[in-house]
């Protein structure tokens, strides 16, 4: 029992190394200057870099356009999916696995697949550089992971809770709002992460469909690369873009570990 | 209404945008692959020129080959460690809650930023494991050693992506109520039977997802595996996006959109066999 808490204790934190090491590395040399600056010579400890990016409009601005297309897919996704996930768990029609094989067949297109013809859709509908299009996108892949997540949560919840509230009066829809989205909220969590998740690292679509303007954190970062790339700045941009993914972790962290039963 | 009708009607939603954001560029697609472009105005009918090309050219299959050996390798390495990882990690406790914000932080990175943090990590001057590497003399070459080139891709994208298996593997485990475990002691079941016969058989959806999300990333692997070695050494990490990729840079939209097509033929249909494969195994199981 002893030798098998000691294996335990060390994988741990073998893997703990493992999973922080790139991270502190990063987080290092986001604090050191790694070019010769006026104020603060190659080397150096500094706090240079964070300021830097406050004083560059189009990196605060990247920051913004990220989070504001990030929220706008998280929220469409779960709008759309959530009647989707309610029809496959609970009305047995003809063709269910079918269609929801159809509907997995989006998630496995691969990005690279789509990014040009999409861009050649976007910018017929006047979609282009803007936080909206990457939105819309992004549904590509969110929307039936975010089906199957929630297609799961629903199926087990008991069916007495549908039917009770039918007795009492409420339609279909008015059930879904009132009664069933408190009950499967940590799926909601869980379905909301991952589409955060794949959305705010997303680069194919988020690059080409912002030419001009609107342009995301990954391009910003991308476009930090030069003759002379001042690393320090870039790693200061990556710490900053994992904040709100961190927060994201942090309120979904019990949802995550309480854990549901995937169906297939 | 009927069952069928309502159902629809929920599903309506969700696959109008899919049809608008997925279906419709996948027409496109799927039209511009018989045309040679010069602009959208100026195109030529050369039917399935670009098929036969590309199907009939060594380098496609090259390609092919070396993305379905990464998917492989990447899945042979992530599932077995996520496994031990989920099943090692007490059911409950701060350990649990750390050790899962742990796994999920490497999936909150943006993917253009992975192979910049770790080609600076490995950096002989700066970085933590190069200066070990530089420190104790050992031979590592990432750019000109296909091996090396590999081994870097691997430890990467398992760093990116194992706390995805683990995960999805852990809320599975959640979810098997204790009397399982409590029945399973009364039998004296061993550590291997209770894996194999209540805990495997509750996990295959969460697996199935981790397996079907993380096939398809990597077999299609792109912005990763170009910012390591743009493909290189000599091609050794030419996967099939990084073709795609240099078609379009180089606006060959014709022949880009053909291999377009193939790409998401092959995609399709292995994870049709994947489905297929699971679908037998439910009704088996009733």
């Amino acid at each position: 029992m002893t030798l098998k808490r000691i294996l335990g204790t060390f994988g741990f934190l073998a893997l703990t190394v493992f999973i922080l090491l790139p991270l502190v590395q990063v987080i290092v040399l986001s604090f050191l200057s790694t070019l010769h600056h006026e104020t603060a010579p190659k080397g150096s400890l500094t706090l240079l870099n964070y300021a830097n990016i406050f004083r560059t409009d189009r990196l605060v601005a990247s920051f913004l356009n990220s989070t504001i297309y990030v929220s706008l897919n998280v929220a469409l996704t779960l709008i759309v999916a959530l009647p989707a996930a309610y029809a496959f768990a609970r009305f047995p029609f003809r063709g269910a696995r079918a269609t929801f094989f159809a509907l997995l067949a989006f998630r496995v297109t691969p990005p690279v697949v789509l990014s040009l013809p999409a861009f050649l859709l976007f910018a017929q509908i006047d979609m282009l550089n803007t936080p909206v299009g990457v939105a819309l996108a992004h549904c590509v892949f969110n929307v039936p992971i975010a089906i199957w997540i929630l297609e799961s949560f629903i199926r087990g919840v008991p069916k007495e809770l549908d039917e009770t509230a039918f007795l009492d009066g409420y339609s279909t829809p008015g059930f879904i709002i009132k009664h069933l989205i408190p009950v499967i909220a940590p799926g909601i969590g869980a379905a909301a992460f991952f589409c955060f998740m794949f959305s705010w690292v997303e680069v194919v679509f988020a690059r080409t469909l912002t030419i001009t303007d609107g342009k995301p954190i990954t391009t910003a970062i991308s476009s930090l690369f030069g003759f002379q790339t001042d690393i320090g700045l870039v790693m200061a941009m990556t710490s900053l873009s994992l904040v709100p993914g961190l927060v994201m972790i942090w309120f979904v962290r019990n949802h995550l570990s309480r854990g549901f039963t995937v169906r297939v | 209404m009927t069952s069928d009708a309502r159902a629809w009607l929920y599903i309506a939603p969700a696959a109008v945008l899919l049809l608008l954001v997925g279906g419709i560029p996948l027409a496109i697609n799927a039209y511009h692959s018989f045309f040679d472009i010069f602009s959208l105005e100026n195109k030529f009918w050369v039917g399935g020129e670009w098929y036969v090309s590309i199907l009939t050219s060594e380098r496609f299959y090259d390609s092919l080959m070396r993305s379905l050996l990464f998917s492989t390798v990447v899945i042979c390495v992530q599932f077995p460690l996520g496994l031990l990882i989920a099943l090692s990690l007490p059911r409950g406790g701060w350990v649990r809650s750390l050790g899962l914000i742990l796994l999920a932080v490497p999936l909150v990175v943006p993917w253009n930023m992975i192979p910049a943090i770790w080609l600076s990590l490995i950096n002989p001057e700066t970085g933590a494991i190069g200066q070990l590497i530089t420190a104790f003399d050992i031979p590592f070459d990432y750019k000109f050693n296909p091996v090396h080139t590999w081994l870097l891709l691997v430890v990467m994208d398992t760093w990116h992506w194992v706390g995805l298996v683990a995960i999805l593997a852990c809320s599975g485990l959640a979810g098997i109520a204790p009397a399982y475990y409590q029945a399973a002691a009364i039998d004296r079941a061993s550590r291997w039977q209770v894996f194999r016969f209540i805990e495997l058989p509750k996990l295959t959806g969460a697996l199935t997802m981790a397996l079907l999300l993380r096939f398809m990333d990597s077999f299609m692997i792109y912005t990763e595996a170009f910012g390591i070695n743009a493909g290189g050494p000599s091609g050794a990490t030419t996967f099939l996006s990084l073709d795609l990729g240099e078609e379009i840079k180089a606006f060959n939209y014709g022949p880009a959109a053909a291999r377009s097509v193939i790409y998401f033929a092959i995609t399709l249909l292995i994870v049709h066999a994947f489905w297929r494969l699971l679908s037998a195994r439910r009704e088996d199981a009733g």
